[in-house]
């Protein structure tokens, strides 16, 4: 997963090894809990920094659907943030719902954008 | 007599080879060693066949986008390290997907358009970040064009639905990938295929199709149908700015094309043989106005007549007056003419068919439909055997049916069907 949009991430090391990942589940799940922003109705993805070209672009490969309702989470967050206090429980994210919608078109673009690279760089050699 | 015979032997060294069915698609290969190979995957996905307008028009420009084997960007770059050029056509009829390249590297561009038909991924971004704006500025550029733009209205007028159908999506088409990716199952079904070959054997082509096509097992579908085209006509005027005035004044026939048509059109040619020149026709009065003759062949109908263009609206009056009593007329045809009719005839269709593009367009509707003959001599015998009285006959019945009346540009004052006599 780790990725220069996403910053370094040890996830797919953790991911890859069946005891470390037993181990560090419950430890995610606690802190995706404890750092407050599905208290605020928004999923992970809603907090990607959303300012740099490549997630501009994975931004504008969502369907209408997604985002009409990534921009109804982030105001409703924003409102929430201005009244100085959390969501009501029922419009808490359920961890279930949290998914990451944005996050395999950031991969994309950045999958595109190294094969950009590459072919701008290839050394040709003839047979 | 001897130069004829001459050249019949010629294209006959000239024909195809048989077509040869290959995983259930026929392929069909003519190698006269020149330096570079063509390969075209024909399909029948022309408009006629589509199921919703425009899909047709978006899968054109859907190929060579991204598929399981890589990427719309890894195809251009590796195709341009083997200086092939890869293009995609749209007919009527058929969708022609062809590579050209250097002898030496059939196996990577068959491969390409293998993998394009068989594992193209129709993505919905590539959809809206490529695929779309290609529409977008084809349809202005069709716009732009009277010409074009009055042959379509006049197949919408002529066929209404089937052949009727615009190459042209509409400018804010409402289709989607999903739409395109359905239509392109059906429409690449080893049924609705083949595969023409220009520079390269039979044998070789067979071969690598084969093994390009086995690692990707297709499912066979049912082929998109159509129904059968018939004949109706109108008349239809749209106003334009900034463009020639144009008028087109044609005449349909269903059924197969009879070769007395395509005498007829080379006959109607006011054009004269030798570059620059002015031709005597009374169509030729005014300097600057235009006049082209219109044949076009399908399947199943044919649509003949004239096409008008000029900066004056009397010009073009003018013009079209002598244009329809000169389709009026063709039935008095003397035997001298009607003999320069049918060389310039058989001379059009074997300098098209000579050119590599004409190869798909003269023979590969007759390897789609499963004919066995392909070749070339056939079709100009056909034009031969055309008599007098045969071509009076046709010529009648033509011009008997409803014209197919079109006018593009200052529609207040270009004239009326009714008013040029039609």
């Amino acid at each position: 997963m780790a990725g220069p949009a996403l910053g370094i991430s040890l996830a797919p090391f953790i991911r890859s090894s069946p005891t470390l990942s037993k181990i560090f589940t419950p430890v995610a799940n606690w802190y995706a809990g404890g750092s407050l922003y599905r208290q605020y109705g928004l999923l992970y993805d809603d907090l990607l920094i959303e300012e740099r070209p490549d997630v501009q672009k994975a931004l504008s490969r969502l369907t209408p659907r997604e985002a009409y309702d990534r921009a109804y989470r982030i105001k409703r967050a924003s409102q929430a943030d201005v009244l100085h206090a959390p969501l009501p429980k029922e419009q808490w994210t359920k961890p279930e719902e949290d998914v990451r919608y944005l996050l395999p078109h950031v991969l994309e673009v950045e999958k595109e954008e190294a094969e950009r690279a590459k072919w701008d760089t290839l050394t040709v050699t003839r047979k | 007599m001897l130069a004829s015979r001459v050249c019949a032997r010629r294209f006959a060294s000239r024909s195809f080879a048989t077509v040869v069915e290959t995983g259930g698609l026929k392929v069909a290969a003519i190698d006269s060693n020149q330096p570079t190979v063509s390969i075209t995957f024909l399909a029948k996905a022309g408009p006629r066949y589509q199921p919703k307008p425009g899909v047709a028009h978006a899968l054109k420009n859907f190929a060579y986008k991204s598929t399981e084997d890589r990427s719309a960007l890894g195809t251009v770059r590796e195709s341009e390290l083997y200086g092939g050029v890869l293009s995609s056509t749209l007919s009527r009829e058929h969708l022609a997907l062809t590579a050209e390249f250097l002898r030496g590297d059939e196996e990577f561009f068959v491969d390409v358009l293998a993998s394009v038909i068989a594992s193209s991924k129709y993505t919905r971004h590539e959809f809206e970040e490529l695929v779309l704006p290609t529409i977008e500025s084809e349809v202005n550029a069709l716009h732009a064009d009277p010409a074009t733009h009055a042959l379509e209205l006049a197949h919408a007028l002529a066929f209404r639905s089937g052949l009727g159908a615009s190459l042209f999506a509409a400018p804010h088409t409402p289709i989607t990938a999903e739409d395109v990716a359905e239509f392109a199952k059906t429409a690449f079904s080893p049924a609705n295929l083949a595969v023409l070959g220009t520079g390269i054997s039979q044998s070789t082509l067979s071969s690598l199709v084969a093994a390009a096509l086995e690692r990707r097992t297709a499912e066979a579908v049912t082929p998109p149908t159509t129904t059968t085209s018939g004949y109706f006509g109108g008349e239809s005027r749209l106003e334009t700015h900034g463009t020639p005035q144009t008028i087109f004044i044609g005449f349909g026939a269903p059924g197969t094309p009879a070769p007395e048509l395509a005498a007829l059109a080379a006959y109607l040619d006011p054009n004269p043989a030798v570059k620059w020149s002015r031709g005597s026709s009374p169509m030729l009065q005014s300097p600057e106005t235009s006049v082209q003759a219109v044949y076009l062949p399908y399947s199943d109908a044919a649509l003949v007549g004239l096409l008008i263009q000029g900066p004056s609206v009397e010009g073009v009056r003018a013009a079209s007056k002598a244009a329809v009593a000169a389709l009026k007329g063709t039935a008095g045809v003397k035997a001298e003419e009607l003999k320069a009719a049918v060389s310039k005839a058989k001379f059009r269709m074997a300098s098209t068919a000579d050119a590599r593009a004409g190869v798909v367009e003269v023979l590969g509707s007759k390897v789609l439909s499963g004919s066995s003959e392909t070749s070339l001599e056939t079709s100009l015998s056909a034009l031969d055997k055309v008599t007098a009285s045969g071509f009076a006959k046709a010529a009648t019945a033509l011009v008997k049916s409803k014209s197919t009346f079109v006018a593009l540009g200052d529609t207040q004052a270009l004239p009326y069907a009714d008013e040029l006599g039609l």
